[in-house]
């Protein structure tokens, strides 16, 4: 049985920094099997998440990208129509000969009838994201990304999945999941969420980290760099998301900026280094030269 | 543990959080899970199962924290004389000191009073009645009355959790920072689902259409490729529609603020909805509120607004200024050619007019719609520059109330969404034309509605 301690242990291993709530949120997640819904500002660490638990803890990856418009052809099944026609050419012989038995055309009829399910059996069934990881032999990872992206029907189409584990097919009946997958969504608040897939669902807010959180998160994906350079640039763009920035530098942000300052071998920062590398954190030309000016100020 | 939680939830819901019984069953499942420990890590864990929504997390923090706080319990068994002794005792300036019990445990109290219990939290307790005589009495007695004048009908949550100074001293004439009253906004909301509703049939009868094009040949055949040819598969080509923008630009002063507090309501269960808007407010200067209605509860929005904190309120209303710094900040950054509308009353204080401004913002804009409350033969007097403002408009419309201003705004919706006719402005043209023309109200049509007084002398007032 795994403790809230150990899951941060396990997350740390795979460099992900987590903090109370987000270990506590997964080891609930995985402990009461239920999804995990997290919202926060882009670039904070969402998807990261799924993808360091799914390395972790050894189960397979399924990720379903949502998209406006995404239906239930494109996330749990879709009926392969080509293979079928195709089958049906290719078995015409064997059908005439199967069907010639009969004596009229209602018992014919019959015969075809009985034999209806094998066209409707998994074989010509193609597995979207949600059914296949709910078929996984192991217990895998579904992370329903950007879920504020869809549309209502597709939240309402989750409800079912999400609560009971289960996929109705109308040909083939319930189909119940073989290892109950562990199951994060995420979502950039462009859009409400309705309350009823809320509430399935463990809520998990995620904002920017504090300051030792965010110099361990740099430390540990870039031991190179020097602590205290760590501790200057996290300081630094914590000022920068006080500024009313048309997009505030996220945690993604703090990382490429990390990434370009071991590559240049900074060792401190100076208005002249920010000015240069401003590029990695700033994504409007007004937010840029802000931030040029707040390094003036600042590191003078 | 049950108790504890299920008391637990009822303190937030009485702080307005909605928890359903299914979320508390979750807390009660995650806790007995075990594996948690510490203050921290139980607090994540209500926090999880509890608060479904990112902007209930403030409320939840306080909550939690007054509630799990080094809380004196009271032991079992009150009465209502040691409570009103301790009211008393607290509203003289003194601290509660119980005893505390050692025995029971975590669930022996049913009652916790700490520093931060007011005095108007017990008199909800055991249904003990004010007193009025004795001591103890006047403060409570004005702050009660302090309620009385903010809101009519409180509900429990407000007068339960509201800290005495904001409710305590109210000041009389100061209207307009109440924000809406439940009913009203209930009744808003409702206008505004109704509108919605109907605007939904039209907008997917729309997208249906937008699907339905003439048969895209070469992509037919593409996607048949492995059916034999047989066409399975039928490619569309698709009528191209963006996502209709919406610029709106609010007046936010005093003259206008019913019509703009309806406004903002309206662009709050539009947002995001049905089309892409960017929402300002503005008096003297101009604020972008589109961020702040898509995470703020509404009232909340109000409120800050009405405090003055996003523009200032104290201010005189200068949409010459208004415009310059849209056109300066904003006009670059607006995306294809979005509608606009601007509802004011276009009363610039004798301030600079700066229509060159507004003529830039309407080349670049698909459509520019002006509301204003006032009638038409007002809108040249005074420092009422709406004749020269709506010379650069498209269309500008006099909403008396907030249906007409509802049925405006649908209608405009209709018209960017689909391809309908205005079906509702036409009716309400008609419904105005048909209004019976009576020669006695010659004078005041479309003024104040008062008939003039009979002259004395007795002639007939044509």
């Amino acid at each position: 049985m795994i403790t809230e301690q150990e899951v941060k242990d396990l997350l740390g291993s795979g460099g992900y920094i987590a903090d109370e709530a987000i270990a506590t949120a997964v080891f609930l997640a995985i402990r009461m099997e239920k999804p995990i819904l997290i919202e926060g500002p882009p670039g904070v660490g969402k998807t990261g998440l799924a993808k360091t638990l799914s390395q972790v803890l050894d189960f397979p990856l399924v990720r379903l990208q949502c998209y406006e418009g995404i239906d239930e052809g494109k996330a749990l099944y879709d009926w392969e129509y080509g293979k079928q026609l195709l089958y049906t050419q290719l078995l015409r012989t064997q059908l005439d000969s199967y069907l010639s038995v009969s004596a009229d055309l209602r018992e014919a009829v019959e015969r075809l009838s009985a034999e209806e399910s094998l066209f409707f059996s998994m074989n010509f069934l193609v597995q979207r994201p949600i059914l296949r990881s709910f078929l996984s032999e192991k217990r895998s990872l579904l992370l329903i990304d950007e879920i504020d992206r869809s549309g209502d029907e597709f939240e309402a189409l989750l409800l079912e999945c999400l609560s009971d584990f289960q996929v109705s097919i109308p040909e083939l009946g319930v189909i119940e999941a073989r290892a109950k997958p562990l199951v994060i969504l995420t979502s950039n608040g462009t859009r409400m969420i309705s309350d009823a897939l809320r509430r399935r669902c463990l809520f998990l807010y995620i904002g920017y980290p504090e300051f030792d959180r965010e110099v361990a998160i740099v430390c540990a994906r870039f031991p190179e760099l020097c602590e205290t350079l760590a501790r200057q640039m996290v300081e630094f763009l914590r000022k920068a998301r006080d500024l009313n920035l048309r997009k505030p530098p996220s945690v993604s942000e703090t990382l490429d900026w990390a990434q370009v300052l071991s590559i240049l071998h900074a060792t401190r920062l100076t208005p002249e280094v920010v000015a240069n590398t401003v590029g990695a954190i700033a994504k409007h030309q007004a937010d840029m030269q802000q931030m040029t000016e707040l390094a003036q100020r600042e590191l003078m | 543990m049950e108790r504890i939680i299920t008391r637990f939830v009822t303190a937030l819901r009485q702080r307005g959080i909605r928890v359903s019984p299914g979320e508390s069953i979750d807390a009660v499942h995650a806790l007995a899970l075990g594996g948690v420990e510490g203050r921290e890590a139980v607090r994540a864990l209500l926090r999880l199962t509890l608060v479904k929504n990112a902007n209930d997390l403030p409320a939840y923090e306080e909550v939690f924290d007054r509630f799990f706080s080094n809380s004196q319990p009271i032991p079992q068994g009150l009465v209502a004389a040691d409570l009103l002794s301790a009211m008393i005792h607290i509203v003289e300036g003194e601290q509660l000191k119980a005893d505390i019990p050692d025995k029971h445990g975590d669930d022996g109290p049913t009652l916790t009073v700490d520093e931060e219990v007011g005095a108007e939290d017990l008199k909800d307790l055991l249904g003990l009645e004010e007193s009025d005589d004795d001591g103890g009495g006047p403060e409570i007695q004005v702050q009660l009355d302090g309620y009385r004048g903010k809101i009519e009908a409180p509900k429990p949550s407000d007068y339960y959790m509201q800290g005495p100074p904001t409710v305590a001293f109210h000041q009389q004439g100061d209207q307009k920072t109440v924000p809406f009253t439940a009913e009203e906004l209930a009744d808003m909301q409702e206008v505004v689902s109704r509108m919605i509703v109907r605007l939904r049939k039209d907008v997917r009868r729309m997208k249906e259409k937008q699907n339905r094009g003439k048969l895209h040949v070469i992509r037919t055949i593409q996607k048949n490729y492995r059916h034999d040819m047989v066409p399975f598969l039928l490619s569309l080509r698709r009528k191209l529609r963006e996502k209709p923008r919406l610029v709106v630009l609010c007046d936010v002063s005093f003259s206008v603020s019913h019509a703009s507090r309806f406004m903002l309501l309206l662009l709050h269960t539009l947002h995001n909805r049905l089309m892409d808007v960017r929402s300002f407010i503005f008096n003297k200067e101009l604020a972008e509120i589109t961020e702040l209605l898509r995470n703020m509860p509404v009232n909340a929005l109000l409120e800050t607004i009405d405090r003055g904190e996003i523009v200032n309120l104290d201010d005189n209303s200068d949409f010459g200024n208004v415009f310059l710094i849209f056109k300066k900040k904003h006009l670059e950054n607006m995306r294809g050619k979005p509608a606009v509308i601007i509802l004011g009353d276009g009363r610039n204080n004798y301030h600079e007019a700066n229509d060159w401004a507004l003529e830039e913002i309407r080349e670049k804009a698909g459509y520019m719609l002006w509301l204003t409350p006032e009638e038409r033969d007002t809108w040249s007097r005074g420092d009422c520059l709406m004749e020269l403002y709506g010379s650069y408009c498209d269309r500008v419309e006099v909403v008396r109330d907030v249906n007409e201003l509802s049925l405006m705004v649908e209608d405009l919706f209709r018209n960017l969404c689909t391809d309908q006719p205005r079906r509702l402005a036409r009716d309400l043209l008609k419904a105005r034309a048909e209004e019976p023309l009576d020669y006695r109200d010659y004078y005041t049509r479309g003024g104040s509605g008062q008939p003039p007084a009979l002259d004395p002398q007795g002639r007939s007032h044509w």
